[in-house]
């Protein structure tokens, strides 16, 4: 915990000063006309990048810490965690739109429109029960009959491709929105925010907390680092594995719901393939900070989301994805076991 | 009658035979030698992107192709050097994340003048040299009850060039599987260690095997864009996951696999399109919806598949990757 943290701060304030080397540089090739006050706008941009980086790696963080986890007690890449992240969004809206909603296949409509908040936590509990459904009728099953981990992973490739369709079938091509409400933006200092951004980055650190203290302090939480460590080791001195598991795809299902949910805020609106398209940063983020590695996910999360961010100031901001995936391709060359990951033979 | 009309046109279609092909190279890369390509459709992006840019900027047929297929062959070095030292799951994680890329770079607007961002290359811009080349008449022409145009993009000279492509490359993997060569690699995908304790260069061999997997790739790529157009969002993860899907259902690691699969995953997924649009009434399932309803089972078909018959239709339950 405490390396993380050291870890994290050291990179943090090296890409700081990287960037407001860049930032100087550039300043400084610019005319001797330009007047100080664009400078300073400079900054704030930078600033101002920094800080979205900053709120979009933490709720990356939300959705990628139980791809994490999962990666660490069960040895799968979970492609279909994306989907998670959207599911939980789009059961929200379902839950909470005016509008008139159906299930697919189902031709009567019905319209539900709880409040937000309570739409919200309820959706978060239906995904965290539809991570235990997927356990217990897919994962677990396949564990049991043995079933390899590259299968797995392909299985977890079609189950993609299933809910991402389905989540289309379901609620349309069109991105929707949680709230209909504007938040308007606050001017702090150089940073511009709306308040409902600052109450989401509020929840995603409690919960990112959260995670922390259970998997510090708890006997669940040991015992999940435990399995995570050495799973034949874990059920040699008493811990049910299994449970242990199950727990971790609910817990996983659960905070990729809330991500989805901040994001869908964040961003105004959710389409059908906005986790997908989130996937391959989760991975970025889960490598970068070390594949299995229960804080590696936090840092590396935080790093892709100030990166791709803080990109956007001198690259055009359609490319501020594959700027991330080209920083994971670039770590894979250099520390294949990401920032955290212990050193060991990967190949 | 016409449902199976249809579902027969589709099993002929080039685009069916330019998917053949890239599931050929797939194969090349999982079947043969086990390694985890999630990122074919980016090969065949960069394969459509050179012919057609080639032929945009005026240069002659043949050098267009060649420019699409080194595009592919230096993606595979770039993507290979790292990752093929490194565990299985690393290589599908990079070269999915290497795909998306090439999509993200094709559809950027910064290169707008070249690619012609997200809207892409129109057909007409780079067809003409090779719809030149064709000894059908350019006209429609019946044969049998297909009817397609004599030349013109998905024409019976396209049909004719992709399955005389298919089989030439289905030929090539058969003699590759079968030489010294594909029995290294072959046991690569059984136990990498035991092929290296022999003083074979395994990263040498699977960097051969990327890279002729990723140039047929690149081949079917432009076949597909011959019949199509040069569209950064229709070579998504989707494709290559279709792909992936078609491979395993005809059956990896076999030399008509790939075509058999790819055969198979088109005309039906053209069958479940048309049964549902006849037989379940529209309020209950809107035509917009079929699309992504028939590609839920794609996805299901695809678990179901890897679960209970791993070695698909015509594969060899001892010859698997995994």
């Amino acid at each position: 915990m405490l390396r993380a943290a050291l870890v994290f701060v050291v990179a943090a304030v090296g890409i700081t000063a990287i960037l407001s080397m860049g930032g100087t540089a550039e300043a400084a090739t610019e005319t001797e006309a330009v007047t100080t006050v664009a400078t300073t706008g400079g900054t704030n941009l930078l600033i101002q990048n920094l800080f979205n980086g900053i709120v979009f790696g933490l709720l990356l963080a939300l959705a990628s810490v139980g791809l994490s986890l999962i990666y660490g007690t069960t040895g799968l890449s979970n492609f279909a965690h994306g989907e998670m992240v959207t599911f939980g969004a789009m059961i929200t809206y379902f839950l909470a739109t005016p509008q008139a909603v159906s299930f697919p296949l189902l031709p009567f409509e019905f319209t539900i429109a709880w409040p937000f908040w309570i739409a919200a936590p309820v959706g978060i509990a239906i995904a965290t029960f539809f991570g235990w459904v997927q356990d217990k009728i897919i994962w677990s099953q396949l564990r049991r009959r043995r079933v390899a981990m590259i299968q797995q992973m392909i299985v977890s490739i079609g189950l993609s491709l299933a809910l991402v369709n389905f989540i289309q079938w379901w609620m349309g091509g069109r991105p929707v929105r949680l709230v209909t409400s504007i938040d308007p933006r606050v001017q702090y200092g150089p940073i511009s925010v709306g308040n409902v951004t600052l109450i989401s980055m509020a929840i995603a650190i409690v919960a990112l907390l959260g995670v922390a203290f259970f998997l510090q302090r708890t006997r669940l939480g040991r015992a999940t680092r435990a399995v995570s460590d050495n799973p034949a080791l874990a059920s040699a001195s008493g811990i049910k594995v299994d449970s242990i598991i199950r727990i971790v795809w609910m817990m996983a299902a659960g905070l990729a719901a809330l991500g989805g949910i901040l994001l869908a805020l964040y961003q105004q609106g959710i389409g059908f393939d906005d986790g997908t398209k989130l996937l391959m940063m989760m991975f970025a983020a889960v490598t970068l900070g070390g594949l299995g590695h229960p804080y590696g996910a936090l840092v590396g999360s935080l790093i892709i989301g100030v990166v791709a961010e803080v990109s956007t100031v001198w690259l055009p901001p359609d490319l501020k994805f594959a700027t991330a995936l080209g920083i994971l391709i670039i770590v894979l060359l250099v520390r294949p076991q990401g920032i955290l990951g212990k050193a060991e033979r990967v190949g | 009658m016409d449902i199976l009309f249809d579902v027969l046109r589709t099993a002929i279609a080039p685009s069916t035979a330019a998917f053949a092909l890239a599931a050929i190279g797939l194969n090349f890369h999982f079947g043969l030698t086990g390694l985890l390509n999630m990122g074919q459709a980016g090969f065949m992006l960069l394969g459509m992107y050179g012919f057609a840019i080639s032929i945009q900027q005026g240069w002659p047929i043949w050098i267009a192709i060649l420019v699409g297929l080194a595009a592919a062959a230096v993606f595979a070095v770039l993507l290979g050097w790292p990752t093929l030292k490194l565990r299985g799951d690393y290589l599908a994680i990079v070269t999915i994340a290497a795909a998306e890329m090439v999509r993200f770079l094709g559809r950027s607007q910064s290169l707008q003048g070249l690619t012609g961002a997200s809207s892409g290359i129109r057909g007409s811009d780079y067809k003409a040299p090779f719809e030149e080349l064709s000894p059908f008449p350019d006209a429609i022409v019946n044969i049998g009850p297909f009817s397609m145009h004599g030349s013109r993009s998905s024409s019976w000279w396209l049909t004719a060039v992709t399955w005389g492509i298919v089989l030439l490359c289905a030929g090539l993997f058969w003699r590759l599987a079968n030489s010294p060569w594909g029995r290294v690699l072959k046991g690569i995908r059984e136990d990498e260690d035991a092929v290296r304790s022999l003083g074979k260069n395994v990263y040498s061999y699977k960097m051969q095997a990327l890279i002729i997997g990723g140039v047929i790739g690149a081949l079917g790529g432009i076949t597909w864009a011959l019949g199509n157009s040069v569209q950064p969002d229709s070579m998504g993860r989707p494709t290559t996951f279709w792909l992936w899907t078609l491979l395993l259902l005809g059956g990896a690691a076999t030399v008509f696999g790939p075509v058999l699969g790819s055969i198979l995953f088109w005309s039906s997924l053209t069958l479940v399109k048309s049964l549902a649009s006849a037989f379940i009434p529209s309020d209950v399932l809107a035509p917009t919806e079929l699309e992504p309803f028939s590609l839920v089972l794609v996805g299901v078909t695809l678990m179901l598949l890897v679960v209970f018959r791993p070695q698909g239709v015509l594969g060899n339950k001892k010859e698997l990757a995994f």
